[in-house]
């Protein structure tokens, strides 16, 4: 058990390098120089290459990642923060300590004071999104699962796949348009502040509700096949020529073993709600991550968006270490050597 | 006849005999008196109309209160590089100019009492007010405001006001090293040691190389912010400032939170607090936080959010006609472009009414190429440009290019009537065979080519005066110049009319400006743009100022 969890952390971290890499790799296609960004777009040419000069902007893309590597671990200090390139950029951490993004170009911050609060209301608008999507996504798989074909699983399907089929920004728009400006009961921007005179859980419900209309139709759909597999074992059709309740078969039987392959697709679900919620934010002014990574992006901000980069790869890779650990507790016959 | 004070300007009586033989307009009177020191109330006295403005109604303006504005909040480094309507917005409430122009073109003192000017319109005196404290304590003096005006005049600065000030307390210099092209590399400096000067703590004084008329103006242009020199440029969340509103918090991407000064030297504020509130890019969201009164109001709404907006019944809508605008501009110095007939061709390939119609669904004049409008006071009519596709053709071919060519014009897809245009100027093109491809760059990154695409589609603000305008964004080597336009005739002919006071005469010059840019320029103007945005009935004392600015020191909101 020990040796897995070494490897898989020592896979983790490899997945994080390659990763960062990419994203700097990347980076060099975008337009504008990091001087360029910092200093703004009406900034002569003469001091952009002053700047760029100063942080040695033009060494080979290898040295400028080990430097970014090196701020990051603590190694050194982050040269943005170089009193003579006169940027006035300040951590209050101080320029060199373990966990260093460096600072962001878009908005004039270090990455650390930036990307936190952001993952925060990012993870409780998915956390919410998770809460509904599991139960409905289970009962709505397991309902139409029971019977293949049947009326019950005929219906189910078609608002599985209607829901599913409908993208982020049309249900956005449709809900606003319904909730917000014909029958006025719910904000149509989520700022998560109160100043608007609606108060905070109200702003959440027309996100998660987008979020969890486009989600939980296709999390339901995998449980439902898995379901109909395990419907047509023999073990089953004993329970059922036994006479056992469909209560006690489902929840007895049935339904841990129909489990296991949706279940790592659940815990896919929370990667694509951390770094996939983009359109929700957008369509709600949601002050979330996925819009940071979205303006990043845009801008080109290299720091932001290698932190954000770690992040979402390390929620992927921790996410993929629990989906293992959870077969191993769902099916007896995974066991780790 | 009105009697005029000795302590004036020596044209204010010309200017008072040509508004009654009915030469010159009511506005153009106040304008020109105004410019030339008589207090906007004087000068409204002498045109024998009332004064506008909100001084009548200050006792009537509900008190208290949070008022929030939908706006892009952005990064903003320092606010002599304010370089977007929306970052001066933010920095506005907390920081002051020294002038004021109103929506009606007309300037003002602000933080100035008044200001006066020698007959050769060379020597600008201006008196600073001596009621201005800054928040944290001093009073506002000459030290400040001449620190304040050296500093945008520092071209490693690099503000924009470089650009206004050149050719009047500014001169460029060759600093006799070469650019890798081999053309000398310029920089500028003040032109005298005494081009601005501290005369007492409460007065500055401009001694200028050429007559000036625009100078009150200039100071209200928008990075022309008086900061605290012991700031040096930094500006966040405390900043000191003259101005009536304390920023407590600024977040971009999500907000920027005020809390009133009770010690304010001028009218208001009346609000308690006012906030700006980032919606994102996405124009749905104004619609649906005004529609669930999250915000009272946004800094501007196009015509597709004013359209879904003009059925709420808490809604007003504001609109005005600007000399905001966009201009394709082409590089002279690129290949394609290098032949002035190209560059007309291109301006009468184009049918504006339709482009008008189509990118703004009709919000808007047609322009006339050279970036002069006819709300300017030196406006000069000149014959129309037509669309003509034979003569387009005929250029293009006389050019050398019988079959046209293709080309990458950079744009933005927001907002999104930039885009349109580009695609119903692309359109268009293709009809004397000039095959346009769309590059759409996000917004942070087409501020990072502007200058340098040889084709791109931008955006420019309002400007009371033309001349303003031409020197920003035409004058050669100017900060601005993002056509790489270099002409002598035309630097020579601008650098004349802004010295010349009377606007029959200074329009006489621009007659000929205009020409030059329509027979020699670099852009295709489609249109000038008609300004619009909503706000809630609550808000009190709003008017829509033509350069989106805002000043929430105004409004009041009603319970």
């Amino acid at each position: 058990m020990a040796t897995f969890l070494l490897k898989r952390l020592a896979m983790m971290f490899v997945t994080m390098l390659c990763a960062s890499f990419l994203v700097f790799a990347v980076c060099e296609f975008t337009p504008g120089s990091v001087a360029r960004k910092s200093l703004g777009p009406f900034a002569t040419q003469q001091q952009v290459d002053l700047l760029s000069e100063k942080l040695k902007a033009n060494d080979p893309l290898l040295v400028r990642y080990g430097r970014w590597l090196g701020v990051l671990v603590g190694a050194i200090p982050d040269p943005l923060q170089d009193p003579t390139t006169g940027l006035n950029f300040k951590d209050p951490r101080g320029a060199q300590y373990f966990g260093n993004f460096g600072y962001s170009t878009l908005n004039k911050l270090p990455v650390n004071d930036v990307i936190w609060d952001r993952l925060g209301n990012t993870s409780i608008l998915a956390g919410l999104a998770f809460l509904l999507i599991v139960p409905l996504s289970i009962i709505f798989g397991i309902l139409s699962g029971l019977k293949e074909g049947g009326v019950l699983d005929r219906t189910l399907s078609v608002i599985c796949i209607t829901f599913t089929s409908i993208p982020e920004f049309a249900s956005g728009v449709f809900l606003v348009t319904l909730f917000v400006i014909l029958w006025p009961i719910l904000p149509g921007t989520s700022p998560l502040n109160s100043d608007g005179g609606w108060a905070v859980p109200y702003q959440f419900v027309l996100p998660v509700a987008v979020l969890v209309i486009y989600d939980f139709g296709y999390v339901a759909r995998m449980i439902r096949v898995s379901m109909i597999g395990v419907m047509e074992r023999p073990y089953i059709r004993t329970a059922i020529l036994k006479g056992m309740s469909t209560r006690r078969m489902v929840l007895g039987h049935a339904l841990r073993n129909a489990m296991i392959a949706p279940f790592t697709v659940l815990l896919l679900q929370i990667n694509f709600l951390i770094s996939g919620v983009v359109v929700t934010e957008l369509v709600f002014a949601y002050p979330g991550f996925g819009r940071l990574i979205l303006d990043a992006s845009l801008f080109g901000d290299i720091a932001t968006l290698e932190a954000a980069t770690l992040i979402t790869v390390a929620i992927a890779v921790i996410t993929q270490l629990l989906g293992d650990l959870g077969y191993m507790l769902l099916d007896p016959r995974i066991r780790v050597r | 006849m009105t009697t005029v004070d000795k302590t004036q300007h020596s044209y204010i009586p010309t200017l008072v005999e040509q508004m009654s033989s009915g030469s010159i307009g009511r506005r153009e009177f106040l304008r020109k008196a105004t410019l030339l020191g008589v207090s906007a109330a004087a000068a409204y006295s002498l045109a024998g109309v009332p004064v506008p403005g909100n001084i009548a109604q200050a006792e009537d303006m509900p008190k208290g209160g949070n008022l929030r504005i939908g706006m892009r909040c952005m990064e903003i480094k320092d606010p002599h590089l304010a370089d977007f309507a929306e970052k001066s917005n933010v920095i506005r409430q907390v920081c002051e100019y020294l002038t004021l122009t109103d929506r009606n073109n007309i300037t003002h003192p602000y933080l100035l009492e008044k200001w006066e000017v020698s007959d050769d319109l060379k020597t600008w005196t201006l008196h600073l007010r001596k009621d201005v404290k800054w928040r944290k304590g001093r009073s506002l003096t000459a030290d400040d405001v001449v620190w304040n005006l050296k500093r945008v005049c520092d071209p490693a600065i690099g503000s924009s006001m470089l650009g206004l000030f050149t050719g009047y307390l500014v001169q460029q210099f060759e600093t006799g090293e070469k650019d890798e092209k081999g053309n000398p590399k310029k920089s500028s400096k003040l032109w005298a040691d005494n081009a601005i000067e501290k005369v007492d703590d409460h007065t500055v004084r401009l001694n200028c190389s050429s007559p000036q008329i625009a100078v009150p103006e200039h100071l209200y242009h928008y990075p022309m912010f008086i900061t605290d020199p012991e700031e040096n440029g930094a500006f966040g969340a405390d900043a000191n400032g003259t101005g009536p509103f304390i920023l407590t918090e600024y977040v971009v991407g999500k907000s920027a939170k005020y809390k009133a000064r009770t010690d304010y030297w001028g009218t208001g504020p009346y609000l308690d607090t006012f906030e700006y509130v980032d919606l994102g890019d996405n124009p749905g969201a104004g619609i649906a936080a005004m529609a669930s009164k999250q915000i009272d109001g946004l800094s501007e709404a196009d015509a597709v959010q004013i359209n879904a907006m003009k059925s709420f019944p808490h809604v007003a809508v504001y609109q005005v006609e600007t000399t905001q605008t966009v201009v394709a501009r082409m590089h002279p110095d690129i290949e394609q472009f290098k032949d002035k007939r190209v560059r007309q061709a291109m301006r009468y390939a184009i049918d504006r009414d339709k482009v008008i119609q189509t990118a703004l669904l009709g919000a808007g004049v047609p322009a006339e190429d050279h970036h002069v409008a006819p709300s300017h006071p030196e406006y000069a009519a000149l014959p129309k440009y037509p669309r003509d596709i034979e003569k387009a053709k005929k250029l293009l071919s006389d050019a050398g290019y019988p079959d046209g060519f293709e080309f990458d014009m950079v744009t933005r897809p927001d907002p999104i009537w930039e885009l349109n245009t580009a695609q119903v100027l692309a359109e268009q093109f293709k009809d004397i065979g000039v095959k346009i491809n769309i590059k759409s760059l996000p917004s942070a990154q087409y501020w990072e080519v502007w200058t340098t695409a040889p084709f791109s589609l931008t955006a420019w603000g309002h400007r009371p005066l033309a001349i303003m305008t031409l020197s920003l964004a035409y004058r050669s080597n100017a900060a601005w110049n993002e056509s790489n336009y270099s002409n002598a005739d035309f630097d020579k002919l601008l650098t004349e009319a802004e010295g010349i006071l009377d606007p029959k005469e200074r329009s006489k010059v621009m007659a000929k400006i205009e020409a030059i840019m329509q027979d020699d320029g670099p852009i295709v103007q489609p249109f000038w743009r008609l300004f619009s945005t909503v706000m809630d009935k609550k808000v009190k004392g709003f008017e829509l100022h033509p350069s989106q600015y805002i000043f929430a020191h105004q409004y009041a909101i009603s319970a």
